[in-house]
């Protein structure tokens, strides 16, 4: 028996031995090497719901790193924290052709805490990786194990992961309950997956062969758009005791409510304070404003959040004892001040970012697609939106990371998704003024003054908000495209609203900005607002062109130069009207004025490929109108 | 009569005292009239206003046989506005090694106060308002956060620090980011420790003194298996007291190596111990350090021994007789080779032997291999440790390994000194990077010495040449050729290593503006890394035939902003090296037209001192127009008195790099 067990051995340890050629580079297909620095030479991943507290997440991954710009995917890091537990964590280097190099030891995983930096505390971690080989191409192969003790979220199955990125194989497999409703939602891949049934568990199953790298390129669609992908979500689901339904968008709102049940209760100090402030106005939109700039003096942002508290809110007494909170305590606590002063509002779920991200949330799948809370407070006339973790924005006012997009109400009666206000070309404007003189060796001294509103005050809003008055001022000598510059003096006012405006005065000395050489003098026109792209036309794209955001730029300037000169080139007058925007730029010369005078009006929209050429046209016409010069020579009476 | 005059004195001496005493020397002493208070005249544009920042330290007794420190803190912020609520975080790092040695906080204790109805409103921190974060088995953080911090508030809050590191204590930063008005740090020496006070950055100290005292130490022995032993002994104890007033504050501009080299502290470093402890001097001299490092298994041990050369490795340079041609082999053989996870300071993280196993390692790692190997093959060459600028300066007089973080090589070969860095991949024989070049460094070998690598010494020298003339058409068209120094070289390889070398034409490209192609776009030298890369392409200025035709003879290679955008400047501006730019042009008057107008000739000195010229000449002679500007810096470091004269310098290079050429269609 002894002799056996060891023959068995011995041919298994062959046996081993000959498995060990793995993912030789000669196997990748001819097309994946193509523009790429990664090859995913197979990824298995599996997610199996074994209750409603309790999922195992395993996932296989091999990626042969191509060159050095493979190697930021060379690594693995896996994110844990209560309620997620990493339970394996294995790791293999090949070479070329396919021969283990080493396999990882257990001492070189990295585990260190992962706390946010918008975060003060929570209880984020990560364990990690990284076998910084670098003789190419070679294999990191990784296999993780995670138990999740909660079935909120689920993976998301994204097989291509990034531009330069090929898939040889991957595949994803969801293994549930027989009675468990298992709810997808899946971009370009058109079929149905392979369902199988084992036992108890029913599995299904989506996989994918040979993707040639995709590209990014200017005004892209979404990425999800462009590449395979599938998302998960809950139909019964558990998080530390609470239980939900996310099928549909009411049942998940239900949820919610009860996270939010019970922590609405006010201290009596804060009461007195609510009915004191309250008292004898009647507008309740007036004191809706009152108690927002109550909450926005009296309380800050912090985010302190463990377990389910990335969900859940602090009590409202908490956060009016310690005068912070992160968005849903800071939400709770304004949904409490104003159901105490007898006005009723709803906490609303949103994606929050840059526009872009508003067009990734996916409206017809109900399930967990937010990082942010706001506060909405319907009203007779209108519905007034709060930013409950900004101590400056106005009442009213969402803005570009918040505005234009979807948002979950939260409801009595569940989840309702509405719209957050819209900003459009008619609300994000930027309307500026220039009185401008030029001396005789070319300084400039300019008299600017710009009303920004909308969106297009963001930038300014966060810019007169978050610093002291000689960062502002060490900021607007950086910043802009002048070769040197001085800012005399600056003044900023801000008018408060649901469209908030604020109004600049800048005065500013530009040495040297004319040009002056011998007899004449070089000019361009526009100082302050140059735009446009120089872009070639990609006769070979397939993909739509998207545009994001909506403005209307006016620019009026006139320019005043030492007499004795005369206009020698003369400015082209420009007017173009396009699906894209519009544009116009024209010039004029008054004694010794010029006058300059530009619109420009960037439309949303989605246009096809065939569109490209004329939105070349587009960029390049006001990127050089933009930047036209004008030159003026003495004259010789 | 005696009474009297004993207490009018003690008044006396009371009032003369209390000037040189912090503001609020306890706890809980913040009043309305300091709430009321809305404006410093220090600064009044301030986002908060640290009233008073009072630190101490002292050395006790501790239960493992030894001494600790025991640092105290007590400090107060009044937040101006919102700007300043970042102020009421507070993160305290606290560190533990793997023998027994750690640090704990205790005593946290904090409160904001609050003007409400014109009384004052005291808001206690308790425990919920405490964290600890373990980032990982050698460090974690204290993190707390005050309540109810408003426009207005005060904030003040102390804290102790007991640290098993007393080799180890942290400077005392009189200087923030936001203006402080009493910053005071009191070190409370016993007789038989010595410590080296080093005052650093710009400011003068308000005042300084000292109190001499006797105290009580008790030193408990855990004793591992045996008996635990106590000792008692008293001793003196000097009270060495540091306070500066109304400090600025201080903000980074372009140009700062690090703003560590330039912010007003103390540091501290141990130099010995004496009666009733054995006598121990720490000092050690630059000789002692060398020696040591040369010793230690994680420094000098692959430069002493052979035993880790492993059989892979030594055949490859046998055959190779002369000595420049086998270090550089060895070199490249490191750099190509082997992996750089990262700067990790001096010492080494693994044995040699594992280096060349997995062909990783850090920057230390990798330079003492490449150090080790030359020396195995007969080479001199020896380790150089030093600081690099983001780190801070190390400074001569007090010998101490604490502040370099780097590690490169120094080799001697035919009388010439030649420096090598194999971790970064693409950098070439003989050139380390201008972050290096931070003053001190120190050559640890056989023997020991100073170097200085100063980034004035340091030369980038570019040089761009182009041709331009009309092509058979009529059409001006011309070639450009442009040799930069070694680090733009060193960067233009990484971002064509990066982004591909159609992306870096391109980016090119867009700097000429719209009307401008390039094309038969080629990068030389790109992998000899010893040399600098030359970039070539052909240029199509595409120029519209008006009657008249405009040229800027820099194309787009000049000053196009002036890098010194701040009007004043409180320290010195440090460029990583002394700028030297050559630009060439040959121009053929366009087809049918004339000259009409040139920009003028200008020959400007920064100063008398020769600290740097700007030429610009321009010439015409038949169908030729002759150009060439060159702006030369002799020194890459200048004073905050120079700054105007340099700003002002580079207002006109800016300006002159602007101006045009002006053609006119011959009638």
């Amino acid at each position: 028996m002894r002799i056996l067990a060891l023959l068995i051995i011995v041919c298994s340890f062959q046996h081993i031995n000959a498995a060990d050629i793995k993912y030789p580079v000669s196997q990748i297909p001819k097309q994946l090497l193509k523009g790429a620095n990664v090859v995913c030479r197979t990824q298995v991943e599996e997610y199996h719901l074994v209750s409603l507290d309790e999922a195992i997440v395993k996932t296989r991954v091999a990626l042969t790193i191509l060159n050095e710009k493979g190697d930021r995917f060379s690594g693995m890091v896996v994110h844990y924290s209560n309620l997620i537990k990493v339970t394996g964590f294995e790791g293999s280097l090949y070479n070329a052709e396919g021969q283990l190099i080493r396999k990882l030891k257990s001492k070189e995983i990295g585990d260190q805490s992962n706390v946010s930096e918008i975060s003060l505390m929570d209880d984020s971690r990560v364990k990690f990786h990284n076998f910084n080989h670098r003789t190419y191409p070679y294999t990191v192969e990784y296999e993780v194990e995670e138990k999740y003790l909660n079935t909120y979220n689920f993976p998301r199955w994204f097989p291509q992961a990034a531009e330069h990125y090929a898939v040889e194989h991957s595949s994803f497999r969801f293994v549930a309950p027989l009675d468990y409703k298992v709810r997808y939602k899946a971009f370009n891949y058109p079929q149905p997956p392979a369902e199988t049934i084992q036992g108890k568990y029913k599995s299904y199953f989506w996989e994918i062969r040979d993707q040639a790298v995709i590209q990014s390129v200017f005004a892209s669609p979404q990425w999800r758009e462009m590449t395979t992908n599938v998302f998960f979500a809950p139909s019964d689901f558990k998080m530390q005791g609470y239980t939900g339904n996310a099928s549909s968008w009411e049942e998940f709102g239900k949820f919610q409510v009860k996270l939010h049940d019970g922590k609405d209760r006010l201290p009596q100090n804060i009461l007195d304070k609510i009915q004191q402030l309250t008292a004898g106005i009647s507008d309740e939109k007036e004191k809706v404003k009152i108690l927002f700039e109550f909450l926005q003096q009296n309380t800050r942002y912090i985010l302190i959040s463990f377990g389910i508290g990335s969900l859940q809110p602090f009590e409202a007494s908490y956060v009016a004892s310690k005068g912070y909170g992160d968005c849903k305590a800071l939400s709770n606590y304004m949904y409490s001040i104003l159901k105490a002063a007898g006005i009723k509002s709803h906490y609303a779920l949103i994606n929050g970012g840059r526009e872009s991200y508003a067009r990734f949330f996916v409206e017809e799948f109900p399930s967990h697609q937010f990082n942010h809370m706001v506060l909405s407070v319907p009203l007779a006339k209108d519905t007034m939106w709060l930013e409950c973790t900004s101590q400056t924005e106005s009442a009213g006012y969402m803005g570009s990371y918040t505005g234009n997009r979807k948002a979950l109400l939260i409801t009595d009666q569940g989840g309702k998704l509405v719209n957050t206000p819209r900003y459009g070309l008619k609300e994000n404007l930027q309307t500026r003024a220039i009185d401008a003189k030029i001396d005789a060796e070319g300084n400039l001294v300019m008299d600017v003054s710009t009303i920004y509103k909308g969106t297009q005050q963001d930038e300014v809003s966060s810019l007169i908000n978050n610093n002291s008055k000689d960062k502002v001022q060490k900021i607007l000598q950086q910043h802009l495209e002048l070769p040197t510059y001085e800012i005399n003096s600056f003044k900023y006012d801000l008018k408060k609203g649901m469209l908030p405006q604020i109004e600049e005065d800048l005065n500013i000395t530009v040495p040297a900005y004319a040009t002056v050489s011998g007899k004449r003098m070089f000019i361009v026109p526009n100082i302050l607002n140059r735009g446009g792209l120089r872009l070639t036309f990609d006769t070979t794209r397939k993909l739509d062109y998207v545009f994001e955001s909506e403005y209307r730029d006016e620019d009026k300037q006139v320019i005043e130069i030492p007499a004795g000169y005369e206009l020698e080139t003369p400015f082209e007058n420009i007017a173009i009207k396009t699906p894209f925007g519009n544009y116009s730029a024209t010039l004029k010369v008054e004694g010794n004025k010029i006058i300059y005078h530009r619109i420009r009006e960037q439309f949303s929209g989605r246009f096809p490929p065939a569109s490209g050429e004329a939105i070349a046209k587009y960029y390049n016409d006001i990127y050089k109108s933009d930047r036209l010069r004008i030159v003026f020579v003495k004259s010789q009476k | 009569m005696r009474t009297l005059f004993t207490l009018l004195c003690s008044v006396l001496l009371l009032q003369a005292f209390s000037q040189n005493e912090a503001p609020f020397p306890k706890f809980g002493k913040i009043t309305v009239n300091d709430l009321e208070k809305k404006l410093y005249p220090l600064d009044s544009h301030a986002k908060a206003v640290v009233l008073q920042d009072v630190g101490s330290v002292s050395i006790e007794g501790n239960s493992k046989g030894w001494f600790s420190l025991v640092i105290s803190r007590h400090k107060i912020v009044h937040i101006i506005n919102k700007n300043g609520y970042s102020l009421a975080d507070v993160e305290i790092p606290l560190y533990k090694s793997g023998n027994n040695a750690e640090e704990r906080i205790s005593a946290i204790k904090g409160s904001t106060y609050n003007l409400v109805n014109g009384k004052l409103e005291e808001t206690k921190m308790d425990k919920s308002n405490l964290f600890t974060e373990n980032v990982n088995k050698n460090k974690m953080v204290k993190k707390f956060t005050m309540p109810n911090v408003k426009e207005g508030s005060i904030i003040e809050y102390e804290y102790k620090v007991t640290s098993d590191f007393i080799r180890q204590l942290d400077p005392w930063i009189f200087q923030e980011e936001v203006p402080v008005l009493w910053s005071e740090f009191t070190f409370s020496l016993p007789g038989f420790f010595t410590y080296a006070p080093l005052m650093r950055g710009y400011l003068p100290l308000s005042f300084a003194d000292r109190k001499e005292r006797t105290n009580y130490f008790s030193v408990r022995d855990g004793g591992g298996a045996g008996q635990s032993q106590n000792y008692n002994f008293s001793a003196p104890v000097t009270d060495l007291r540091w306070v500066m007033k109304d400090v600025p504050a201080l903000h980074t501009e372009s140009f700062t190596s690090s703003i560590l080299n330039h912010i007003s502290r103390m540091e501290f470093q141990m130099m010995a111990q004496g009666h009733p402890l054995n006598n121990v001097n720490f000092q050690k001299s630059w000789f002692d350090l060398t020696k040591m490092l040369m010793e230690s298994e994680d420094f000098g041990a692959g430069l002493k021994t052979k035993s880790w050369v492993s059989d892979d490795i030594k055949p490859l340079f046998a055959s190779i007789s002369n000595e420049e041609e086998k270090a550089k082999k060895i070199f490249g053989y490191v750099r190509d080779n082997y992996t750089s996870i990262g700067n990790s300071g001096i010492g080494m993280t693994e044995p040699l032997k594992n280096i060349i196993k997995n062909k990783k390692g850090a920057v230390s790692d990798l330079n003492l291999l490449l150090a080790g190997l030359l020396r195995y093959h007969g080479l001199d060459a020896s380790p150089v440790i030093l600081s690099t600028t983001g780190n801070g300066f190390v400074w001569e007089a007090y010998p101490n390994l604490k502040g370099f973080n780097y590690v490169v090589v120094l080799l001697k070969i035919n009388g010439k000194d030649i420096y090598l860095d194999a971790s970064k991949p693409q950098l070439g024989y003989n050139y380390i990077l201008p972050y290096c070049y931070n003053g001190m460094a120190r050559v640890i070998g056989d023997d020991f010495r100073e170097i200085s690598l100063n980034a004035n010494t340091l030369q980038e020298t570019s040089q761009t040449m182009v041709i331009i003339a009309n092509d058979e058409k009529g059409k001006l068209v011309g070639k450009v050729r442009h040799t930069p120094g070694l680090y733009e070289s060193y960067q233009a390889r990484n971002k064509i290593k990066d982004k591909g070398a159609e992306a870096f034409f391109k980016e090119i490209e867009k700097e000429y503006g719209p009307e401008v192609v390039i094309q038969n776009t080629s990068v030389d030298s790109l992998k000899h890394y010893d040399l600098p890369v030359t970039i070539q392409y052909d240029i199509d200025l595409n120029l519209e035939k008006d009657n008249l035709l405009y040229v800027n003879p820099m194309f787009n290679e000049g000053w196009k902003k002036n890098p010194f955008t701040s009007l004043k400047r409180s320290y010195p501006v440090e460029m990583p090296y002394m700028v030297d730019e050559t630009f060439l042009l040959t121009l053929e008057v366009p087809a049918g037209y004339e000259v009409d107008e040139l920009p003028k000739q200008l020959m400007l000195k920064i100063d008398e001192d020769g600290s740097g010229f700007f030429e610009y000449r321009i010439s015409h002679s038949g169908s030729t127009i002759s150009f060439r500007s060159r702006l030369k810096m002799n020194k890459a470091f200048f004073m905050p008195e120079e700054y105007d004269t340099l700003r002002e310098f580079m207002t006109i290079v800016v300006k002159k790099h602007n101006e045009q050429i002006v053609f006119k269609k011959k009638k």
